[in-house]
């Protein structure tokens, strides 16, 4: 066991540091290294590491944060978040292609819009409680699709063949993302992997990739600076005892409903990113398939936790793809072939449920406090 | 008149159709058909609430796979189909008994929510096993009833299938009060659903007994699965419409009540078919069904038939 440091010491504030400066190179580093999709081949089978893949799982974090407010901080079972991402996305997409706004503009209307929406949605949520609303909101995952499809709408949101925004993500020319990869050819190591200069298509991905990073880092800082204030403790305190929080004065009603609406905005956030992460949006995308997997993804990240977010996110992208991507079992000639990916995330669920239900946010927390402990600050002083 | 009028406009509802006596009565004969299936996947759902407190929602993939191994055993293996299906309940009872074993046992009965988020892993890996097993293709299973009808009134038809479907969940739900009110394995079950610590201390042995609640339920699930799926084409994702109209039946009978269950069933059966045809609203079809679950939960949150908990603070 070493030696705990304090909190706040100088030697903590400056392992704090090594480790945000580590974490920006590993974002930055990483869409250069694998623009020019790496595909080793492991025991026969071919796996790619697009970076396609990692920029979806990026939205994915996000959708998981916003389930998390509802969820994992003020406990309220919601097996229908698909439904806010969703909308989120189709909002993008119709104000992209009618309107010809740019992406990012839509935000303006997304998060209003669903913040709204969801607080409208809490509000005949606060007479229904955990599995009651758990029920509820399952059946309304459902429901997505087929109100995507409607004849009503259906000029609008291109009914079951999904809808093409018309809109394509270009660098711009004052982004140095060629000329990056000359400095990184610099970084000892790793830089060697880089490629020399990116081609037009690689140009727009990794443009892509630090936009959605930025929007993603934007949401996490600002859901963070909520939940640490006075709301996080309203909402956890719900969560807790909801009992107790009502005596000490704290309004369960507005918060809850505060946390469905702050939960569906950040929700339909992620739907802008997944929007503009594939150009595409599908109804059978956002049904009651991507509800579940957004659970699993709070669940085995860890339920009221931010990094949570960022694992469950990773998990519920990588997992199926990697998993299809398996042809043959390891080491042997036995073909797999179907949805291997979601059984395997069904077993994650139930395999953290029993091992680790603080999921794996809090298994990192235990190992990083066993190698490198940080003793609290005492009180006063 | 003119409101009518209007509003009928808003809806697309002809008076052609609103008139037609026959088509209401074919749909309430369909209404009634389709109700008996949700009811059947309800009253598995009110086993388990029933006795554990929680809404199993693998409920939907365990018949799922029990309707699957009915296929196997009659059309594979040449069993005639309501043997098969006998077979295929025996075998998904089997298969609920060792998940509830293995998978629910170990947590702690009274605390809900971490046995919820199992029930959906157990969705996410019974669903796509069947996938894995079974293929995407569609396939078709025969009914257990004849077909044709008996009593024709123009398009109206009471077929024996309807006939078929009703009489069967009328004789689970006979045959399940009988089980529970006079036998001893019944009064164990209502012993531990009542309430679960007692149940414990006068000796019952409360594992056992949910996990016969557990196959119980998956037996009751399967045979509503093999009800609706002649209606429908065999594949993977079938259960989960299913599932969704059979938990808004078992929200508006009130989770813990057979009867309820029933009615409930046949109630969103009618509702969906009726409002279906009348206004028009084909893709709206599970839309009612989260309607229904939604005016429930709001105006009665236990239901029309569902015992009131009392929450002392």
């Amino acid at each position: 066991m070493r030696a705990a440091v304090g909190a706040g010491s100088r030697q903590h504030r400056q392992r704090q540091i090594i480790g945000w400066v580590l974490f920006t190179l590993v974002v930055v580093l990483i869409p250069f290294l694998i623009a020019d999709t790496y595909s080793p081949t492991i025991f026969g089978n071919r796996y790619t590491f697009g970076l396609g893949n990692l920029s979806q799982a990026i939205g994915m974090m996000v959708a998981v944060l916003g389930l998390n407010i509802a969820t994992g901080y003020s406990g309220q079972l919601s097996l229908g978040h698909s439904f806010f991402v969703g909308s989120g996305a189709y909002l993008t997409a119709v104000l992209v292609n009618e309107f010809h706004w740019s992406y990012l503009s839509t935000l303006g209307v997304v998060v209003p819009g669903l913040f709204l929406f969801g607080v409208l949605f809490g509000i005949p949520a606060l007479r229904i409680q955990g599995l009651y609303l758990g029920l509820l909101t399952f059946a309304v995952a459902a429901v997505f699709p087929s109100i995507i499809r409607l004849d009503e709408v259906k000029d609008r949101t291109g009914g079951s063949n999904g809808l093409l925004i018309e809109s394509d993500l270009e660098a711009p020319t004052w982004a140095p993302l060629s000329t990056a990869t000359e400095w990184l050819h610099a970084i000892p190591g790793v830089g060697a992997r880089v490629p020399d200069g990116l081609t037009g298509r690689q140009e727009e991905a990794v443009y892509k990739y630090f936009l959605l990073v930025i929007v993603a880092l934007v949401c996490f800082w600002l859901v963070r600076n909520i939940l640490v204030g006075r709301v996080g403790r309203a909402l956890v305190a719900i969560r807790d005892n909801p009992l107790g929080a009502a005596a000490n004065g704290v309004n369960l009603a507005a918060y809850k409903t505060l946390s469905f609406g702050i939960s569906a905005a950040v929700g339909g956030v992620a739907g802008t990113m997944l929007a503009m992460h594939s150009g595409f949006v599908g109804p059978d995308e956002f049904g009651f398939s991507m509800a579940i997997l957004l659970i699993v993804g709070l669940i085995v990240g860890g339920a009221g936790t931010l990094h949570g977010a960022v694992v469950g996110g990773l998990a519920i992208q990588f997992v199926p793809v990697w998993s299809s991507q398996t042809q043959t079992l390891p080491g042997t000639d036995v073909a797999l072939e179907g949805p291997y990916g979601t059984a395997i995330l069904g077993g994650l669920l139930i395999a953290i449920i029993f091992a680790l239900p603080g999921g794996a946010a809090h298994g990192f927390r235990r190992i990083k406090a066993r190698l490198m402990p940080v003793a609290p600050q005492p009180p006063g002083g | 008149m003119v409101v009518l009028a209007s509003v009928l406009g808003v809806f697309d509802i002809s008076l052609d159709k609103l008139s037609n006596g026959e088509l209401w009565l074919a749909q309430f004969f369909r209404g009634l058909s389709d109700g008996a299936t949700y009811a059947s996947v309800a009253l598995a759902l009110v086993m388990i609430y029933k006795s554990t407190g929680f809404i199993n929602f693998a409920q939907g993939s365990l018949a799922l796979l029990g309707v699957y191994l009915a296929y196997i055993f009659s059309v594979e293996q040449g069993l005639p189909v309501a043997l098969a299906v006998a077979c295929a309940m025996v075998a998904s009872a089997v298969v609920a008994a060792f998940i509830e074993r293995v998978f629910i046992r170990p947590f702690p009965p009274d605390h809900v929510l971490p046995l919820v988020i199992v029930t959906l892993g157990l969705l996410l890996i019974i669903d796509s096993a069947v996938g894995i097993v079974w293929g995407f293709r569609t396939r078709s299973l025969p009914s257990m009833f004849p077909s044709g009808a008996p009593i024709e009134w123009g398009i109206a038809q009471l077929t024996w299938r309807t006939i078929g479907n009703l009489g069967t969940v009328f004789a689970v739900v006979g045959l399940l009060y009988l089980l529970l009110s006079r036998t001893k394995v019944g009064l164990a079950f209502r012993a531990v659903s009542s309430n679960l610590e007692s149940a414990r201390l006068v000796g019952i042995r409360v594992g056992p007994t949910l996990g016969f609640g557990w196959a119980l339920a998956a037996a009751i699930g399967t045979l509503g699965g093999a009800l609706v799926v002649p209606d429908l084409l065999l594949e993977p994702s079938i259960m989960l419409r299913v599932l969704i109209f059979s938990l808004a039946a078992a929200a508006l009978g009130g989770l813990d009540s057979l009867v309820g269950a029933v009615i409930g069933g046949l109630v969103v059966g009618l509702a969906r078919n009726l409002l279906v045809t009348f206004l028009d609203l084909s893709e709206l079809a599970l839309a009612t069904a989260v309607a229904v679950i939604l005016v429930v939960l709001l105006v009665r949150p236990t239901g029309l038939f569902g015992s009131t908990t009392v929450e002392r603070v």
